[in-house]
């Protein structure tokens, strides 16, 4: 093999290395969101959880470190909520009976963080949440940092009051008035699938189909 | 042969009123109430079924009230560029021949304030108002929602 033939053959070999290392880095799971039927994937190293001290419904810390090391199925919802919220954990507790009934090797752990942790404390989430299912955890805590860290999901609320009659809309971060005593939330209703890495991996928007979902995570798990 | 007569119009004219009666009662109809399943705390529980209108006039809901709660409101959740948002209704209107169903994520009645919390099974009692003067009252089953609707059709 004369010199340059060889120096052709390693530059084409090289090229071939940098073009499917480019495929990989940059296509960001192109060929797995093909396939997926009611999620989508947010895998982006750019977005990054703030750090966040919240407490879960047994009064234990809940920081960025109970995303590591194990798959997440979060949402964020809040008690008052008559119609949204229970159907998210009911879609949520379905889910889990489909995933376990077909004995997948990683089943998530089910948490949903509050929005309105002013009525939602750590015991009234406790009782509220278990029952959907045992094992599900609520978390609650300082109202500033659930709305930090809810900005990187996409996840928007804004609160809901009624004035002489007439509806009021207090956004986000924005303090109501001390007399309102009653409100309810206008919320985004997704599910989000959180990596090992402690990441945002995917987003299933509303209406939820649990059966569906059951057959993204197993996609989306074993593909990570 | 007067008193026969007399009779057979009394009997005609009994029947007829029991007809107009059994239209007016059947001019609209509750299919399938059920009240979801709720923690023991919930604050509120949603309340759904199916009104069909069986007359030629268009019907409105106006008001419901439910024994045990300190409250009923009429509502809607409407998905607006993804945010759910839950609007509060002044009626419902279930239009002439038509049916409004009252499902998760759409039309429901917001039972508010339970004195307790009913457990699955249990019944509460529902009275619902429509604007054309007619009322009904329903006993509802709570449960969780799909299984419920295969064993319960109510008629009234």
């Amino acid at each position: 093999m004369s010199k340059t033939t060889l120096l052709i053959t390693i530059a084409f070999i090289v090229s071939i290395g940098v073009a499917v290392f480019s495929t990989n880095t940059n296509t960001d799971y192109q060929f797995l969101k093909r396939q997926l039927k009611v999620s989508h994937v947010l895998h982006n190293t750019n977005k990054v959880l703030p750090n966040f001290s919240l407490v879960d419904h047994n009064q234990h810390l809940f920081n960025n470190d109970r995303f590591k090391g194990k798959w997440t199925l979060l949402t964020f919802i809040y008690t008052h909520c008559p119609d949204v919220c229970p159907t998210i954990l009911m879609d949520m507790s379905m889910l889990k009976s489909i995933l376990i009934q077909r004995g997948v090797e990683t089943v998530p752990e089910f948490v949903a963080i509050t929005f309105d942790p002013k009525r939602d404390t750590p015991e009234v989430l406790k009782t509220y949440i278990t029952h959907f299912d045992k094992d599900f955890l609520g978390v609650s805590g300082d109202q500033t940092q659930i709305d930090q860290l809810i900005k990187p999901f996409g996840t928007y609320y804004e609160r809901s009051i009624e004035v002489d009659g007439k509806t009021v809309i207090i956004p986000n971060g924005q303090a109501m008035p001390e007399s309102v005593t009653s409100y309810s939330i206008n919320h985004t209703a997704w599910l989000y699938l959180i990596s090992p890495d402690g990441e945002i991996f995917a987003g299933f928007p509303t209406p939820h189909k649990p059966h569906n979902m059951a057959d993204d995570i197993e996609l989306l798990i074993s593909n990570y | 042969m007067k008193r026969i007569l007399i009779s057979v119009v009394l009997i005609f004219q009994i029947s007829l009123v029991h007809a107009m009666d059994h239209q007016k009662l059947s001019a609209i109809v509750i299919h399938d109430p059920w009240i979801r399943t709720a923690p023991p705390n919930a604050p509120m529980l949603g309340l759904f079924m199916k009104i069909r209108n069986n007359t030629n006039q268009d019907i409105r809901l106006v008001s419901v009230q439910a024994t045990g709660y300190v409250r009923a409101e009429l509502h809607r959740t409407i998905n607006h560029n993804g945010i759910m948002k839950m609007q509060k209704q002044s009626f419902m209107p279930i239009s002439a021949q038509g049916d409004l169903d009252l499902k998760p994520g759409s039309w429901h009645i917001m039972l508010i304030g339970p004195e307790i919390v009913p457990k699955e099974g249990d019944t509460s009692m529902i009275y619902l108002e429509f604007n054309n003067g007619t009322t009904q009252t329903i006993h509802v089953q709570v449960g969780k929602g799909k299984i419920m609707m295969k064993h319960n059709h109510y008629t009234y």
